[in-house]
């Protein structure tokens, strides 16, 4: 998995998308934008709803890269807009009553079919059919920690919620995934696949 | 797999190891196709918000309104149980003086005050039980009444201070109201039993 926080752009090629010349936007677009889309699907879960979110953050991305100040890689700062625009869905009210009305505990949940990547086979199936049982919030929260490297004070800084908050999450999710696979045998096939 | 997330780090490890997606969900023409889009569409959602909020803003203003007005009218009745219960009892012009407003014309005041004239001669002339406290202030009342009514003749024949004349139907008018309010708290004291 590459990170979108450890991609390292071309500094020529940064300063001619700065300028505005288009070549120069689509190469950073190409470049970043499977990372980007892969980390807000993560985030999200919901395959339309992830485009939506990407295409407000790549969006938001090119309005104010004019405005970038190298204070770090420029994937964390893109990462940056990203999770904000993500997390700003996953506080909204609208999306706490979905998630109220939604069943979690699903083994062939719905969001399963959209969450998976196209091509994965075998055990990566496995694994993504785990991290759709997990409400949304949870799996941000373990994305967050164990792919992107955040700190559980800055994943609470991000919900603006306590840093109990973000470990009593992992906790939990790590404690889900772990049922999960420990009662595999016992599970029908998924039939969406 | 199983044997995989018995392991501290091995969650960390695997959900690293997923793939990102090869490609964007869409490209370069496309993303900047929907963000023309977009920026046609921001104008109207932002009026469209504008329009909602004023819209709130008016409805929040009308409700304060309704709620700071009536309790000036509402003082006035004694209310010692809850109205709901008597509201088939109450009658019509009585209803109709508690929610009028207090700057209304003399013609709407001469109307109100014959309707609660009627009402009070509706009334049985003495209540089942008798309180001393209310029944003298209706006495009171009812005696000061007959006092206006007299000068009130009076003055009418000798039509000689238009003035005083009005200042004597106002009187009245109070009385009426006041009289009226009493045998409406008095009633509902006796509902009450």
């Amino acid at each position: 998995m590459r990170r979108l926080g450890d991609i390292v752009v071309d500094e020529a090629l940064l300063e001619d998308a700065r300028a505005g010349r288009e070549p120069a936007q689509r190469a950073l677009y190409e470049t970043l934008a499977p990372a980007t889309a892969s980390l807000i699907r993560r985030l999200v879960g919901h395959r339309a709803l992830a485009e939506d979110i990407f295409q407000d953050t790549m969006m938001i991305f090119f309005e104010r890269l004019p405005e970038f100040r190298r204070e770090a890689p420029l994937g964390a700062w893109l990462r940056r807009i990203a999770v904000t625009r993500c997390l700003m869905y996953l506080r909204s009210p609208w999306q706490r009553a979905r998630l109220c009305l939604e069943p979690v505990d699903c083994g062939v949940a719905a969001e399963v079919a959209a969450l998976i990547t196209p091509g994965y086979t075998g055990e990566l199936i496995d694994l993504e059919r785990a991290l759709a049982t997990l409400t949304p919030t949870a799996r941000a929260v373990v994305w967050m920690y164990e792919v992107e490297g955040y700190s559980h004070e800055e994943i609470a800084h991000e919900f603006g919620r306590s840093v109990s908050f973000s470990k009593s999450q992992l906790a939990r999710a790590h404690q889900r995934l772990h049922n999960w696979f420990m009662s595999a045998e016992q599970r029908p096939t998924c039939s969406v696949i | 797999m199983q044997r995989d997330l018995e392991q501290p780090a091995a969650l960390t490890h695997l959900l690293r190891e997923l793939p990102d997606a090869a490609v964007p969900p869409y490209g370069w023409y496309e993303f900047k196709h929907r963000a023309a889009q977009h920026a046609v569409v921001r104008p109207a959602r932002s009026a469209t918000r504008a329009l909602a909020a004023l819209t709130v803003m008016a409805v929040l203003i009308v409700a304060v309104d309704l709620r700071v007005d009536p309790p000036t009218q509402q003082a006035r009745w004694p209310q010692p149980v809850p109205r709901a219960a008597l509201a088939t009892r109450e009658p019509s012009a009585v209803r109709g003086a508690t929610t009028a407003a207090p700057g209304a014309g003399v013609a709407f005041s001469a109307a109100r005050t014959e309707m609660l004239e009627r009402w009070l001669a509706s009334l049985p002339d003495n209540p089942a039980l008798v309180q001393v406290g209310p029944r003298a202030a209706v006495t009171g009342l009812e005696d000061r009444l007959a006092q206006v009514d007299d000068l009130l003749t009076a003055e009418r024949f000798e039509q000689a201070r238009p003035a005083h004349l009005l200042a004597l139907q106002q009187e009245r008018r109070l009385l009426v109201s006041s009289l009226a309010q009493v045998r409406y708290a008095e009633e509902l004291v006796d509902e009450s039993r």
